[in-house]
């Protein structure tokens, strides 16, 4: 009975200095006294000499490396403060371990590789163009450039990314200064545009008043006229008919209208009118 | 110092020994030589049932063999063989998880975080963004195993998506018209990146909370938005001057137009009157040409004369000049002269 616990603690002793569980999440390198002996890349249940091995497990997982911002300047000189992020994995866990050793020594190789390749880049590149159009293929030349240097190290480099770009601070003000201004001329257009279309619009108003007033006048005139003509021509019609008898009566007509009590006519005795004044019958005078 | 000194001299194998056979000797004692089978399988029990586990709603289960993923569980009370044969790790892949960019909200209270929220523009400007990403994990082994801390990835990576996205666009187009189209294109940057990385994670929303200028131009901003309910203002003003001006000048128009077409035919109408009074008149007239020319000239000297002063001058043709008496007639022209009053001048 005793036997057999004792027995049953050797074995799981001798067992869990022996057998090991390699993760979905991890790999591995066995080392016989500091030689690396041999690699485990997949999960599973693996064995080792006690005592004489040991076992050095590394991660299988893609690994960050959030390097900190740097100043890099560009090719017109301007100077840019870049925040960039990498994501790597340990691709030869082997070589890793020969030439860097652990994570540590993994991710300062990865900043020296990637802040090389970046100042390069950017050197290269106008900051109009790095903060625009090109930064994604800029980016995939530093990925690509990353990925070779970190081969050596038995890093495979998923990629290499910016997660910010900053001005430096005294840029930073006048980068404000140019906003606010550019703000400023905007206001003044629109207020500008405004004044512009207002007035634009109260010309053409009284300019299409003053065509309304203007062919109202027109037609107006034009009928008037039309009434003066016509009723010419009535006239005419009319009297036409006895040009001498019209005279005659409108000459009538006139002398009622004309005649007013301020008026002082010569008259001679032996004229028509008064032809019976001093005569009953005037000679030669009657018509 | 003596009780540190060896009891006695003998090996240490004998003393192992020793010590089983008094821990035999108890348990014998204890148990009475069946207790032991007891204890062992008490035990083993135990250690067979720590494979039971539990796999919540909305929770998968991961199961592993040796490392190696074996199963995936639904919910519900499970069992796996115990250590180190099986393994499990649970996930909730119901639960919608939040990453909040530019902003950290605890509660009702958000506090922005300038250095996250600030970022260039394509046309160098600086504008201020903050960003919800709302995701929810779709792959529980890929999440697991793909990626080192797959949830502080995605911050990193929704860091780099938007700044990306912003950085390619003008301020103008990411504040206004644009906004939406870099929300989704943030989104689709941002799931291209977590798919690359392994992270098994799914956006379900990145939306922009705010995008606005930084606060230290500010008020330059809201000036120009001011600029523009100016221009609009002024705009609308002379569109009313117009709506008084025109419709007053038509008014004008059909007022001056009536009159005239009035004109027209009162002149029209009144040369016809005036046609007809003399065709009558004349109608009558040619019955009896002189008597009635006699009639009409006397009747009309009948009416005008009395009104009138009238001086009757002897002598048609005589060289004798009249003497006309002017500063008597000027005292004379206030009162109405009577009527039938002659005056004779010679």
């Amino acid at each position: 009975m005793g036997k057999f616990i004792v027995g049953l603690i050797v074995v799981v002793l001798v067992l869990s200095q022996t057998a090991f569980v390699i993760n979905e999440m991890e790999q591995a390198l066995v080392l016989q006294i500091g030689d690396p002996k041999r690699v485990i890349r997949d999960p599973g249940l693996y064995f080792k000499i006690p005592l004489v091995q040991q076992l050095l497990v590394f991660e299988k997982r893609i690994l960050p490396a959030d390097a900190r911002p740097a100043e890099y300047i560009t090719l017109d000189k301007k100077r840019l403060t870049v925040d960039s992020v990498s994501r790597w994995k340990i691709a030869d866990p082997l070589l890793f371990y020969r030439t860097v050793r652990d994570y540590r020594g993994a991710t300062a190789r990865l900043f020296d590789i990637i802040s090389g390749r970046l100042r390069q880049e950017i050197a290269n590149h106008l900051f109009q163009d790095f903060i625009r159009e090109e930064r994604e293929s800029i980016m995939a030349e530093v990925t690509r450039g990353t990925r070779e240097g970190a081969k050596k190290f038995g890093i495979e480099v998923v990629d290499v990314r910016i997660k910010r770009v900053d001005l430096p601070e005294e840029v930073q003000a006048s980068v404000f200064a140019r906003m606010r201004a550019e703000r400023e001329r905007m206001a003044k257009r629109y207020r500008a545009e405004g004044d512009e279309k207002a007035r634009e619009i109260r010309a053409n108003a009284d300019k299409e008043a003053q065509i309304i007033l203007a062919q109202a006048y027109k037609t107006s005139q034009a009928l008037r006229g039309e009434g003066d003509a016509e009723a010419t021509s009535i006239y005419a019609q009319a009297f036409s008919q006895d040009s001498d008898f019209y005279s005659f009566s409108r000459h009538l007509e006139l002398y009622e209208k004309v005649f007013d009590p301020g008026t002082t006519i010569l008259l001679r005795p032996g004229s028509d009118l008064l032809r019976f004044l001093e005569s009953p019958n005037p000679v030669g005078k009657q018509k | 110092m003596d009780q540190f000194r060896p009891r006695d001299e003998q090996d240490p194998v004998r003393e192992i020994e020793r010590g089983f056979e008094s821990a035999k000797r108890w348990m014998e004692k204890m148990f009475r030589g069946k207790g032991a089978w007891l204890i062992v399988l008490i035990v083993v029990l135990g250690y067979l049932l720590s494979g039971f586990y539990r796999v919540g709603p909305g929770e998968k289960g991961v199961v592993l063999l040796f490392g190696k993923v074996w199963a995936i569980t639904e919910s519900g009370p499970r069992y796996r063989l115990p250590r180190p044969f099986m393994d499990h790790a649970i996930v909730d892949v119901a639960q919608v998880r939040r990453a909040e960019i530019g902003y950290r909200s605890s509660g009702r209270h958000t506090k922005t975080l300038p250095a996250e929220a600030l970022m260039l523009t394509g046309d160098e400007n600086i504008v201020d963004v903050q960003l919800l990403v709302q995701y929810e994990v779709q792959d529980p082994v890929k999440f697991l195993f793909g990626t080192h801390q797959p949830e502080l990835a995605l911050r990193t990576a929704a860091e780099v998506a938007l700044r990306g996205i912003v950085g390619e666009n003008t301020i103008d187009f990411t504040m206004t018209k644009g906004r939406m189209e870099v929300q989704q294109q943030v989104g689709v940057y941002l799931q291209k990146l977590l798919d690359a990385y392994n992270t098994g994670l799914k956006i379900t929303q990145s939306r922009l909370l705010a995008v606005d200028p930084p606060a230290k131009v500010k008020d330059a901003f809201h000036d120009v938005v001011r600029a523009w309910e100016d221009r609009e203002r002024l705009i609308r003003e002379a569109e009313g001057y117009r709506e008084d001006v025109v419709p007053k000048a038509r008014g004008r128009a059909q007022e001056e137009i009536r009159k005239a077409e009035a004109f027209k035919a009162q002149r029209v109408i009144r040369a016809e009157g005036d046609a007809q009074r003399f065709k009558e008149i004349l109608a009558a007239y040619s019955k009896a040409p002189p008597v009635t020319r006699e009639r009409l000239y006397l009747e009309t000297m009948e009416k005008v004369l009395p009104k009138v002063r009238k001086v009757v001058v002897e002598g048609s043709g005589s060289p004798v000049l009249p003497l006309l008496p002017l500063g008597k007639w000027g005292d004379l022209e206030t009162k109405p002269p009577a009527a039938g009053e002659k005056e004779t001048e010679k």
